[in-house]
């Protein structure tokens, strides 16, 4: 063509429009997706592409939605908060309604029957070899979410926390795994990165790296 | 400040207000459908998405910077991305050439208000580009069209479709900054 050759932040420009109005092909897309991840000058290029082509918005029609929000929260929120506690919304009066009358069963078979399940996909399951302590982890909506699946928490005053390794790299504290699930705001790490459980002090390592012993490790995707 | 009702939800979400989030889906479902059903042509698969997008919205929350941007491009960029993901993730030859589209409601009087200045723009900026090429960035934007998708549809080249594309877009951001 005649273009003359671009330089190098034309060109990472002209990747953040293409991936953000979608024509990419899922190995260049998924490519672009991991640069956004790492790349903050990158991602910042993606973000204002995303605004700039906002004017175009108006293209899209409404279509009324159906109330999804019980399926969402149950995903987000495992043990929402019932009808009478915090805010009484609308959609905790119809959910402490469903809850509180035996009919309740038929009204959920009804929803399940609606609302397609949650994609969610296993990432890893870190687990002591005899299986007494387990945690699956999963994905979802771009999240991780991990849920011990056997076995107890660490007991008064400890705690386990949760630590992802980049090959080479040291690890990193997703978070405390106490007995709800924990949801982090993570992707799924690639092939050959690490996921590990330390035992520690109740309230975390201070430090930033793990300070008690490692109990339970898995690598990702092999 | 409230002049954007849809960022200041955003805002409350952040700080993990269940309430807000709440009114947040009842303010903005429907045009994330709309734009979910849109692009993704079925209904099921739009409501599944649906579920996912409002995850990903109260889990990222935290990240969005209404300096940047109003609350519902925000919300949209979102839903658009989920969707192309999908579209991306079918078979290659399961592109879809219907375009019979399930829309069933317009855009409502007051988002039409709110969006209206970018909208002009848009469309003043669309004015400056070929007929076809503007329909071109429109499809992707819009209908989520993959390169092979947009080549096949004009008949051209691939390597054609993106010159194309990326020249659009350039023209695009130098008329929408000026």
């Amino acid at each position: 063509m005649t273009d003359a050759p671009l330089n190098q932040r034309e060109a990472d420009d002209a990747l953040a429009a293409e991936y953000v109005l979608g024509v990419l092909d899922r190995v260049d897309r998924a490519e672009a997706a991991s640069r956004i991840k790492r790349d903050p000058g990158f991602a910042a290029m993606v973000t204002a592409w995303e605004f700039r082509m906002g004017g175009l918005n108006d293209g899209f029609a409404e279509a009324p939605a159906p109330n999804l929000l019980p399926a969402i929260e149950a995903r987000l929120f495992p043990k929402p908060a019932r009808a009478g506690g915090e805010t009484g919304g609308w959609f905790s009066g119809i959910f402490g309604w469903v809850s509180g009358v035996l009919v309740g069963a038929f009204v959920v078979l009804a929803v399940v029957a609606f609302v397609a399940p949650p994609r969610s996909m296993r990432i890893a399951t870190l687990a002591t070899v005899d299986h007494r302590l387990a945690y699956e982890v999963v994905e979802f909506g771009g999240a991780l979410k991990i849920t011990r699946v056997e076995g107890d928490s660490a007991g008064a005053g400890r705690v386990h926390e949760l630590w992802l390794i980049a090959p080479g790299k040291a690890p990193v504290s997703l978070g405390l795994l106490e007995d709800t699930p924990l949801i982090v705001d993570q992707p799924v790490p690639p092939a050959g990165w690490t996921l590990a459980v330390s035992l520690e002090a109740a309230g975390g390592s201070k430090s930033g790296v793990p300070t008690g012993p490692v109990i339970l490790s898995a690598e990702i995707g092999t | 400040m409230s002049s954007d009702p849809i960022a200041a939800l955003i805002a409350r979400c952040a700080a993990a207000d269940r309430a807000a989030f709440r009114t947040l889906y009842r303010d903005s479902s429907a045009k994330l459908m709309g734009v979910l059903l849109r692009m993704l042509q079925e209904r099921a698969e739009a409501e599944d998405a649906l579920q996912e997008v409002y995850t990903r919205v109260w889990l990222r929350a935290g990240r969005y910077d209404a300096a940047k941007g109003r609350g519902m491009t925000w919300l949209i960029a979102i839903a658009r991305n989920l969707a192309i993901d999908r579209l991306r993730a079918r078979h290659e030859d399961h592109s879809d050439d219907g375009l019979d589209s399930v829309q069933d409601t317009t855009p409502r009087a007051e988002t039409r208000l709110i969006a209206k200045g970018e909208a002009k723009r848009m469309a003043d900026c669309f004015e400056t580009l070929d007929p076809e090429r503007a329909e071109v960035v429109k499809g992707a934007y819009l209908d989520g069209f993959s390169y092979l998708d947009l080549a096949a549809q004009h008949a051209v080249p691939l390597n054609t479709m993106r010159t194309w594309l990326r020249r659009s877009l350039q023209k695009l951001k130098e008329c929408l900054e000026t």
